[in-house]
């Protein structure tokens, strides 16, 4: 199992984890911190504290929407919904992203040899 | 036809969509969801530690009611949540809940993040536009509401003045002497008054909605803003008739407008609907046209055409016996002004001014032993059922006099009686100093009725 990913490399990625485990449907959000942490297998685990800022965020700037309604299994919960704009945002932070991942790999490869 | 119901409709879609922009936005400054109990194995103890930490996050937001409660029930689920997670995995409860509140961080700085994140620079803009939006309904509104109590209360008046008269009082004789220029003024200023603090209180409750913020945060720009502008369309942009209760009033808008900004202003704004907007509208430009219809599209009380017509000489049962000209000047005699040396003339508005054009037409002799020709303006009794009043003999000096200037053969001179504060009723005299060294009156003068017309300002500033 992967190590942790420090929190410093971890920041500014929130946005784009969170949009992604929102594309597959509606969460709440200890949904959503439990949903990241299973995807990555236990390698990415978003400060908690940080996570309902960058989700207030993105409801702010129209990437997501949030309704208050009774839960399948559960009590009253603020799903959150990735919109049409949200989509647009995953898909252009994906691209940063996997421009980023790329670069930095091929540069670690480089200090590697 | 054609563009008056165009002018009328897109008024009333203007006003319709202002009250929905208000109603819309202040579902976020209303109470919101109630945060959800906390699960009963906590303890005592350990919801108070919860409810600690919200209540130091929540001092944090600065947001709607209805924000803050959402935040707080959120973050109370997510608690819940966590805890019930970490007491699975083993923890004891006082130490899940520890562990839950310190995964969410430190309670300030969580508060100032999600506040950051509400109060985005869109929503600020998003605010201060529709405030000004809701702001420009608000005052129309306002007005219009205003406009109606001032004409339902001028009804009220006018029933008090009937069912007064029938017992043998006249509601005239209280009421003040200046054809209606202080009544006229009030009704005017209160209506402005009503618009100020619908305008204020409008944009203060649709920007806290839009931007996210607390109203009584949005509440300081918004008085502020309001006290400025308002402020000064009071002192200098209301003009019309003006007297000294309408104009301590109008000083008084400022006020208005800080008051509505704060005074209970978590409140919502009583509910308007579509059809009370619609009908108050209607109602007003149904009593606008009627009231045109009446007095002939004229709205104008800052001048009377109408010269007091009856001369000194006409001693008929109508009118007063005495007129007090002589408190003016002797009149000249007979002899220094023969038949003939004035040939017509008489006082009415004039154009490029605004003021009162006064003149007199000489016959070819003209006045070649006369000099220092002034026209002398003083203060007259009114008119009343026994007839014009004559010159007011409180007075012994006029109380304005302007040179008469010599043009060709007529003699002419401009005064500003709507600029003058108690200059209601007038007359006018043309003097000039005679072959003996003394001032004489050429005539009987002529009369007329004013009223202020201008700004609080000019009022204020206005000669005494």
């Amino acid at each position: 199992m992967p190590g942790r990913i420090r929190g410093q490399l971890l920041k500014g990625t929130t946005t784009l984890l969170v949009l992604t485990v929102l594309r597959e449907g509606e969460l709440y959000g200890y949904e959503i911190a439990q949903r990241i942490r299973d995807m990555s297998g236990g390698a990415f685990v978003p400060s908690e504290g940080s996570l309902y800022p960058a989700l207030h965020a993105l409801e702010a700037d129209g990437a997501l929407e949030a309704s208050w309604r009774e839960g399948d299994r559960g009590p009253r919960r603020r799903y959150y919904r990735i919109t049409r704009t949200g989509l647009g945002m995953l898909e252009a932070h994906a691209q940063e992203w996997a421009a980023f991942s790329l670069g930095m790999t091929r540069a670690v490869g480089r200090v590697d040899r | 036809m054609i563009g008056l119901i165009a002018f009328i409709g897109g008024f009333g879609a203007f006003l319709i969509a202002a009250v929905a922009l208000v109603r819309r936005s202040e579902r976020r400054l209303g109470t919101g969801l109630p945060t959800a109990s906390p699960p009963a194995r906590l303890g005592t103890e350990g919801q108070a530690e919860i409810s600690a930490y919200l209540d130091r996050m929540t001092t944090e937001l600065r947001l709607p009611a209805a924000d803050v409660a959402e935040v707080r029930a959120e973050l109370a689920d997510h608690l819940y949540d966590s805890i019930a997670s970490l007491e699975a995995e083993g923890f004891d409860p006082e130490s899940a809940v520890r562990e839950a509140l310190g995964r969410l961080g430190p309670p300030a700085e969580l508060g100032r993040l999600l506040r950051a994140a509400h109060q985005s620079t869109r929503r600020l803009l998003a605010g201060a536009g529709g405030g000004v939006f809701a702001a420009g309904g608000g005052f129309v509104l306002g007005y219009l509401g205003g406009v109606v109590l001032a004409l339902l209360g001028f009804l009220a008046l006018l029933a008090v003045g009937s069912v007064l008269a029938l017992v043998g009082v006249r509601l005239l004789d209280i009421a003040p002497q200046d054809g209606g220029n202080t009544i006229n003024s009030l009704l005017y200023v209160a209506a402005f008054a009503m618009a100020v603090a619908t305008a204020t209180r409008y944009a203060v409750r649709t920007s806290a909605g839009l931007s996210r913020r607390a109203p009584r945060t949005v509440a300081v720009f918004w008085a502020v803003a309001g006290a400025i502008v308002f402020g000064w369309l009071a002192l200098f942009g209301m003009r019309g008739p003006q007297s000294w209760p309408s104009v301590a009033l109008e000083l008084c808008i400022p006020l208005v407008a800080v008051a509505s900004a704060f005074f209970r202003i978590d409140r919502p704004m009583p509910h308007v609907g579509r059809w009370a907007v619609i009908v108050t509208a209607l109602t007003v430009v149904v009593i606008s046209l009627g009231f045109f219809a009446v007095t002939g599209s004229s709205t104008s009380v800052s001048e009377e055409s109408a010269p007091v017509l009856c001369s000194v000489s006409d001693q008929s049962s109508s009118c007063q016996p005495d007129f007090g000209f002589d408190t003016v000047a002797p009149m000249a005699p007979a002899a220094w002004l023969p038949e003939g040396t004035f040939s017509g003339g008489g006082w009415g508005s004039d154009p490029a001014s605004g003021g009162t054009r006064v003149n007199d037409t000489m016959g070819s002799q003209g006045l070649p032993s006369w000099t220092d020709l002034q026209y002398e303006a003083w203060h007259a009794l009114p008119v009343d059922e026994l007839g014009p009043g004559g010159v007011d003999t409180h007075y012994s000096t006029p109380f304005a006099v302007q040179p008469a200037a010599l043009n060709g053969n007529s003699l002419s001179a401009v005064f500003h009686f709507e600029r003058l504060r108690d200059a209601v009723h007038w007359w006018i005299f043309l003097t000039g100093v005679g072959p003996d060294g003394h001032r004489y009156r050429m005539g009987d003068g002529r009369g007329g009725q004013s009223n202020f017309n201008g700004s609080a300002w000019d009022w204020l500033t206005a000669p005494q």
